[in-house]
Parts: C-alpha cells; sequence; structure tokens
C-alpha cells in the first residue's frame, strides 16, 4: 500500500488528479483531525495507536504497511501546512519511546521494520530561499527519525506546475 | 518592559514549556509580563492587542516531529496574515525537545525566524534545550547547579539580551548528565513506571499494533 497526504480541497485534488491507483490510501482534511496533545498514549497506553478518537488515530499501523509515503503540502515558512503537519504528529505510533544513538545523535527506536520512501511536493507562490532551505533540513530531518533511507522532494509556484512533478500516485 | 509569552505546548496537564516559562519568569520580575497558552485557550482581540503592543514576543514550545506542532504552526499562520502595527517586537524561543542534543532544534529555529520574517519581525535568540521531559524530576534542583547548570547559565544569557531587546547567538543546550546515564533513566525512570501505571507489562510497549487488521 502507498499513503498520499495532502492539504488540497477536493475539487483541488479531483481537478489536478482524476485518476489515483487503486493500492493509494489517501489521507485529507476531513475537518475532524485533533492536534497531537503530546500525552504519549500511543506509546504508553495503547501501543502503536493514538488514543484520540478521530479517524486518524491509526497513522503508526497505516505507515507500517507502506511502501512509499507522498506528501503534498503547501510550504508554510519551511514548515508543511497545519493540515499535514498535523498528520506527521500523529504518526509517532510508528517508533518506539526508547532511543537509540544514530550518528553521534539519540533517535527513537523503530516499532516496524518497514521501509518507506518519502516524496514531499511542495507548493507555495513565494517560497522563499530560506523557506525553501529550511524546508530541506525539515524533510532530511524526519528520513532521519522515521529511517526513510531514500527520498525526494520538489517545489512548485502554483498547483499546475505540482501537477506536472506529482506522477504515479 | 511589555513582555507576552506564548505557551505553545498542546499537552493538557503541566508542561515542559510551563516549567521553562517558569524558570525564566524569575529573571525577568520588574516588568509587565502577560502569558498565554495558545493551544488551550482562544485568543481574543484584547490578547491580539497586547502581543502588538509588546516589546518582546517569546514563544516557549516543544520539538513535534523536528518541528513546529500544528496547533501552534497554525496560530503564527494566524498572526502573520493579521499583521504587525509594531515592526519593532523582538522574538525570543525557548524549544525543548525529547532528544539528548539540544541542537535537534534547529529546523524548529529556522522555521520560527522564517515566520518571523514573513510576519516582519525582529528574531532575539532561541534557546534549545535537550532532554525535556527529563526537566520536572530536576524542579527542586536550583538553576545553575548540578544536572540544571547549563540550563541556568543559557537562561541567564538569554533574559539579559530578551530585557536589553538584544539579539543572540542561538544556544543548544544538554543536561549536565551523561548521555549514557539519561537514556537509561529514560526507559527505567519515566516509559516503564508510565507503563506500568497503565496496567501495561514493559514487553507491551513494544508491540506491533494490528488494530486496523482486527476491524
Amino acid at each position: 500500500m502507498n499513503i498520499l497526504i495532502h492539504d488540497l480541497s477536493n475539487m483541488q485534488f479531483q481537478s489536478l488528479f482524476p485518476e489515483v491507483c487503486n493500492n493509494v490510501h489517501i489521507i485529507q482534511d476531513n475537518g475532524t483531525i485533533k492536534h497531537c496533545t503530546g500525552c504519549f498514549g500511543c506509546w504508553i497506553k495503547t501501543p502503536g495507536k493514538c488514543v484520540l478518537k478521530d479517524g486518524y488515530d491509526n497513522m503508526g499501523e497505516l505507515l507500517s504497511n507502506s511502501a512509499k509515503v507522498t506528501i503534498i503540502s503547501r510550504c508554510l515558512y519551511g514548515c508543511y501546512s497545519p493540515f499535514v503537519k498535523n498528520v506527521l504528529d500523529r504518526s509517532i505510533p510508528w517508533l518506539l519511546p526508547f532511543f537509540k544513538i544514530k550518528n553521534n545523535e539519540t533517535h527513537h527506536k523503530r516499532r516496524y521494520r518497514n521501509n518507506i520512501q518519502l516524496t514531499v511536493h511542495f507548493y507555495g507562490e513565494k517560497i522563499t530561499t530560506e523557506e525553501r532551505e529550511t524546508a530541506e533540513k525539515l524533510v532530511k530531518a524526519n528520513c532521519n527519525n522515521f529511517y526513510m533511507k531514500n527520498y525526494e522532494i520538489s517545489f512548485s509556484n502554483s498547483l499546475e506546475e505540482l501537477s506536472g512533478k506529482v506522477i504515479a500516485i | 518592559m511589555k513582555i507576552c509569552i506564548i505557551n505553545g505546548s498542546p499537552k493538557t496537564g503541566k508542561s515542559i514549556s510551563e516549567l521553562l516559562i517558569g524558570y525564566l519568569m524569575q529573571f525577568i520580575k520588574g516588568n509587565e509580563v502577560v502569558t498565554y497558552n495558545i493551544c488551550k485557550t482562544g485568543f481574543s482581540k484584547i490578547q491580539f492587542s497586547q502581543i502588538q503592543n509588546s516589546d518582546v514576543l517569546i514563544f516557549a514550545f516543544p520539538l513535534y516531529i523536528d518541528s513546529i506542532n500544528s496547533c501552534l504552526l497554525r496560530f503564527l499562520a494566524w498572526l502573520e496574515k493579521r499583521g504587525f502595527e509594531n515592526n519593532n517586537i523582538v522574538v525570543y524561543c525557548i524549544i525543548n525537545n525529547g532528544f539528548y542534543e539540544g541542537y535537534q532544534n534547529h529546523v524548529a529555529v529556522s522555521i520560527m525566524k522564517n515566520w518571523c520574517k514573513a510576519a516582519g519581525l525582529v528574531y532575539g535568540q532561541t534557546l534549545g534545550i535537550g532532554a525535556g521531559e527529563m526537566l520536572p524530576f530536576f524542579e527542586d534542583v536550583p538553576l545553575g547547579h548540578g544536572p540544571n547548570k547549563n540550563i541556568g547559565t543559557a537562561i541567564q544569557e538569554l533574559s539579559r539580551n530578551i530585557l536589553s531587546l538584544d539579539q543572540g547567538k542561538d544556544l543548544f543546550i544538554s543536561p549536565n548528565l551523561p548521555r549514557f546515564l539519561w537514556k537509561t533513566a529514560s526507559s527505567f525512570c519515566f516509559w516503564y513506571p508510565q507503563a506500568k501505571k497503565n496496567g501495561l507489562k514493559r514487553k507491551r510497549l513494544k508491540e506491533k499494533a494490528n488494530y486496523i487488521s482486527k476491524k
């Protein structure tokens, strides 16, 4: 299974990507997502599952069944958009609370062994050089923490430009 | 001096950001200080006006997935959209993360600097702290001593710059405790006791979820 996380409206998405492969699980904003409260319930109460019941509580398990994750997000100050960031904040059940030392830095151990390939497509009209550099650092850091060996990143000034870059979803 | 502190922790109970704000308060006494937790309460026109009229804006928040939590991010976007009439406000950040190394906050710092640029504000300085979850265990240890030595020194330096509206080099610190000890203690003094409170045995913490396949 592949996962697509995006922050586009239904209309934008359907117009840009009228056909999506059957094996793609789409995660989009249906207006119900709650923000991670840092309670660590997904580690110490219901291991591997978020305790907030809003339909976005199985991110860890979904990621564990995925070979490829594609993110389409507005670039906001060099970060993802709030919705996409919200989904990622809710993805820590893929990890364990315990630590390991990797490249002389501490990181969480992984709960699952699957390797995920990450592709991030940022879009925005006025992405500055600094924001672009920050976004590149962010994706690299995310990959390091989620044990993703391969990643691709692109930046588009418009949704039209973005649609040309997103292939095979 | 008017100082507005934004607690950007989404935690429902007492947070590390709250603890760090308390530490900073000791060094900025005698000023007009207001604190808001933007994830717990809504934000009114009056509160926005207080931000607008501040000399200093301080954000204290935890690191979430190498950056800023979605709740604070939404707030930052909202603030930028409303716009600032006073572009002389100086912004400082106190960021804590659950890893050992304070410098793992560096991407969040870049995001905050980009936000400042977009909002037309001046960026002052960052205090990036590692091993944040351990800080409450040393709450009774005076700042500047023992495991709180680095944090005490750094908060003093940050507060000096805040009070003089100066910019400073970003400070990234770890606790005065060997990393292997912190790593061991995190399991035995934090995660395992927390799991036990919830009636979970240690090995269950490593279980792979199969909630979807059960449906």
